[in-house]
């Protein structure tokens, strides 16, 4: 059975292209051009997985609205927003109100779609656990690249899954240097360098509000930033 | 910014000038005092006149009193008497038509018997009784301060009485209080611009004499006169008023009462001396309210002043004015079109700062429009020549979205700035590690960078400090000439540590360096990279050197062609 995504997108030519790719891959999509409209069907059928634009319209914080609406009915339904506004306040706005994701416009729609699948295996991976786990171990940190879950110290981080690449790409490689660019091609994302950094920032506060010793992500300035293997303290 | 100043000429100057417009209050006051020093020497002259004719009345219809000639012989009567011949005789000679007339058309027999005989009396015996009656009459009118003559048509002295000069008055005692006080001080003063009168002052009865001609003449012609004139050594002033002495028709002689106008003076004086008092004491009080009025004004504009300066501050950002703004005053209102303007001048501000992120979330949709539809055309089966088409359309795409990004840089840098969180860091390792970063990135470029030995402890956000250093960098490296080089220097100086990229290449002119940090301004002719530059990264440089409490600027070099920007960043 295919799997079903909801796009809320007040313009209606970029939902019909949305909503033709996502098609095209074997979604079963349902396109909604305004909060009202978006509501009420939800709460007939909630979908696999909400894409939402923030502004709907009229409605200038609609998309918020409606994520918050969304998670109300269900606490596991994969959220990205999509949208075209990129400054940190809506991006930290976003996150906060429980979405999965956060992407602007510039992003491809291959991107999309590839986020689409990482999100449908993190929530699969939920449901049952695979056989075999493909994880990346590092001192205290362990990423489960099949859920996308993080875990530090045996607690899991909760990280969004831009947050989660970059991580997975500094981690990778431990002690190499990755540049803005990297971080941005491994994550996935198309944003300019003080995004990059203002991810990094939350990155290291979720895990500083973990275990106040976090020094693992290095910022070599001018360069990049990298993973330390062992914390220096 | 501007450091506020003080006003060349500033409002207290200004008032404490019109304040002078009070000293043309003793100037009329002292024009008052004059006025009524001349209506009082006309008062006396009439009061003098009126005691020369009342002791005239007493002497008229006695002919008989006016021939004799003077008994008393003390000195300055006989020569009184002598200069009043001498004075008769030589106007005799002078004018003689004219006194000869005069003597003719009055003479009596016995009129013109005494002026026969005009030295004669004085060496005959004097007629005691008849002297003596004179002498009683005149008593009674004796005065204090007044000199009573009696002459006969010969112009002889007959009888005198009395003295000008008197006991001087004692000074005035001072009031108690302030004015007693205000006096004491203004007293000195006074008495060095216009003379007390004198007790002391050379007056001898014959000189008198000689002066006095004009009213006796007018006297022995029948008319009574007075006159003020200055006595002999011109110290004293004197009034003197002649009346005739009549028998039936006949002039027998003149009553002449002279006094100094020293109470008068004395009078005007202590006028003038409490004029100075309240002058003073309203100049000062009026002074002192007008300057502190003065005072409160430029105040409350000053104050307005350096609120209206500040209300920009350095990050752009405009506040209120709030001084005065209740106050229903000229100035009130000025405060209050003051916050209005600026209110405008806010929204325009805030206006022209979403402009850019405005447009470019507005011009957003419509790429996302376009970027869609080639994504979704480039899973079509395409012919092979229609790709190379989608993929040009799709390079043009992504070129129009990077310009969005960088349109909205620095909006969005002004808010993160505004959120930013504040470490103390060490600056020379900041810049270190951007210059390994740089030599990677810029290969063909040779940087020069020593880094200093002691740590650089500023205040502020390292990612934002190597922001700034990237854009200055990369300004550098486009606008230097090939292969030569960039130097990156790091200095410490009074407090503040000096970071300068300099390149050599074109030199800017004043005009330019002054506009360079300002949003949206480019000063480049050619682009010289496939990057597109909206003249935001000077701009971007500078709000982050002011987010760390520092400044940019731009010099050209002095020994070669080339520029050095530079930032400071105060020490922590």
């Amino acid at each position: 059975m295919p799997r079903r995504i909801a796009i809320v997108e007040d313009d209606p030519t970029i939902r019909a292209n949305y909503a033709e790719a996502l098609r095209k891959h074997g979604y079963e999509v349902c396109a909604y051009a305004g909060r009202a409209d978006a509501a009420a069907a939800f709460r007939l059928r909630l979908p696999d997985l909400a894409i939402l634009d923030i502004g709907l319209g009229d409605d200038y914080d609609g998309g918020f609205a409606l994520c918050r609406e969304l998670r109300a009915l269900s606490s596991q339904l994969p959220i990205i927003f999509l949208t075209a506004r990129d400054s940190d306040f809506d991006v930290v706005a976003g996150l906060r109100m429980g979405a999965d994701d956060y992407l602007t416009k510039d992003a491809s729609l291959p991107h999309l779609i590839a986020r689409i699948a990482a999100l449908f295996r993190r929530v699969e991976a939920f449901k049952e656990a695979p056989p075999v786990e493909q994880v990346l171990e590092r001192g205290p940190l362990r990423l489960d690249l099949k859920r996308m879950l993080a875990s530090w110290n045996g607690r899991a981080v909760d990280l969004t899954l831009t947050e989660f690449w970059m991580v997975h790409a500094l981690a990778k490689h431990p002690g190499h240097v990755k540049d803005r660019d990297q971080l941005m091609r491994e994550a996935n994302i198309v944003v300019d360098d003080s995004t990059i950094t203002s991810h990094v920032k939350r990155i290291r506060r979720k895990f500083l509000a973990m275990d106040p010793g976090f020094t693992q992500i290095d910022t070599v300035y001018g360069l990049g930033y990298r993973w330390q293997e062992s914390p220096s303290r | 910014m501007k450091r506020p100043r003080a006003p060349a000429f500033g409002l207290r100057a200004k008032l404490a000038l019109v304040a002078l417009c009070l000293l043309a209050m003793p100037w009329v006051g002292y024009r008052y005092v004059q006025e009524m020093e001349r209506l009082l020497l006309e008062g006396k002259e009439q009061t003098l006149i009126a005691t020369a004719r009342a002791v005239a009345t007493a002497l008229h219809d006695r002919p008989v009193l006016m021939r004799v000639a003077p008994r008393d012989d003390s000195a300055a009567r006989r020569q009184a008497d002598e200069e009043l011949q001498q004075l008769a005789r030589s106007r005799l000679q002078t004018e003689p038509q004219q006194a000869g007339q005069n003597v003719s058309d009055a003479a009596e027999p016995e009129a013109a018997g005494a002026r026969d005989q005009t030295v004669a009396p004085l060496h005959q015996g004097p007629a005691d009784g008849e002297l003596d009656e004179i002498a009683a009459i005149l008593q009674g009118l004796e005065r204090n301060a007044a000199r009573i003559w009696v002459v006969n048509r010969e112009r002889r002295v007959l009888s005198l009485t009395g003295s000008l000069k008197q006991a001087p008055p004692a000074a005035e005692p001072y009031p108690d209080g302030i004015e007693g006080w205000l006096q004491r001080l203004v007293r000195p003063l006074l008495s060095r611009l216009i003379r007390a009168p004198r007790a002391e002052f050379d007056e001898p009865a014959s000189v008198t004499a000689m002066e006095r001609s004009n009213e006796v003449d007018n006297a022995l012609r029948g008319l009574p006169g007075a006159r003020v004139r200055a006595s002999a050594d011109g110290q004293a002033v004197i009034i003197s008023a002649a009346h005739p002495i009549w028998s039936r028709d006949e002039v027998l002689g003149a009553v002449v009462v002279e006094e100094t106008s020293h109470p008068i003076l004395s009078l005007r004086n202590r006028a003038l001396e409490r004029l100075l008092v309240l002058t003073l004491v309203v100049f000062v009080v009026g002074a002192a309210v007008l300057l502190a009025y003065a005072t409160r004004l430029s105040h409350r504009i000053r104050t307005l002043r350096d609120e209206a300066e500040n209300a920009v501050d350095a990050q752009g950002r405009i506040s209120r004015i709030v001084s005065g703004s209740r106050a229903r005053d000229e100035i009130g209102d000025l405060s209050r079109s003051f916050s209005s303007a600026l209110e405008k001048l806010s929204q325009y501000h805030a206006y022209l700062e979403s402009m850019a992120s405005r447009l470019s979330h507005e011009l957003r949709t419509p790429i996302t429009v376009v970027r869609s539809s080639l994504e979704n055309l480039k899973l079509q089966p395409l012919p092979e020549e229609t790709r190379i088409y989608v993929s040009r359309a799709e390079e043009g795409v992504d070129r129009l979205s990077r310009i969005l990004t960088r349109m909205s840089e620095a909006s969005r840098l002004e808010q993160s700035l505004r959120s930013a969180e504040r470490e103390r860091y060490d600056l020379s390792a900041v810049v270190s590690g951007c210059v390994e970063g740089y030599r990677l990135a810029y290969p063909d470029r040779c940087i020069q960078w020593q880094a200093p030995i002691h740590s650089v402890m500023v205040s502020g956000s390292p990612d934002l400090a190597a922001q700034l250093l990237d854009k200055l960098v990369s300004n550098a490296a486009d606008f230097a000439k090939p292969g030569t080089p960039i130097s990156i220097d790091l200095a410490l100086a009074s407090g503040e540590a000096m970071l300068s990229v300099a390149n050599e290449g074109p030199t800017l002119s004043e005009q330019i360096r002054a506009k360079l940090f300002t949003s949206l301004v480019s000063f480049r002719n050619q682009r010289p990279s496939d990057e597109p530059h909206l003249g935001l990264g000077l701009y971007i440089a500078r709000l982050i050197a002011e987010f760390h409490g520092g400044s940019v600027g731009v010099t050209n070099l002095p020994d070669r062609e080339g520029v050095r920007v530079w930032v400071s960043y105060p020490l922590s």
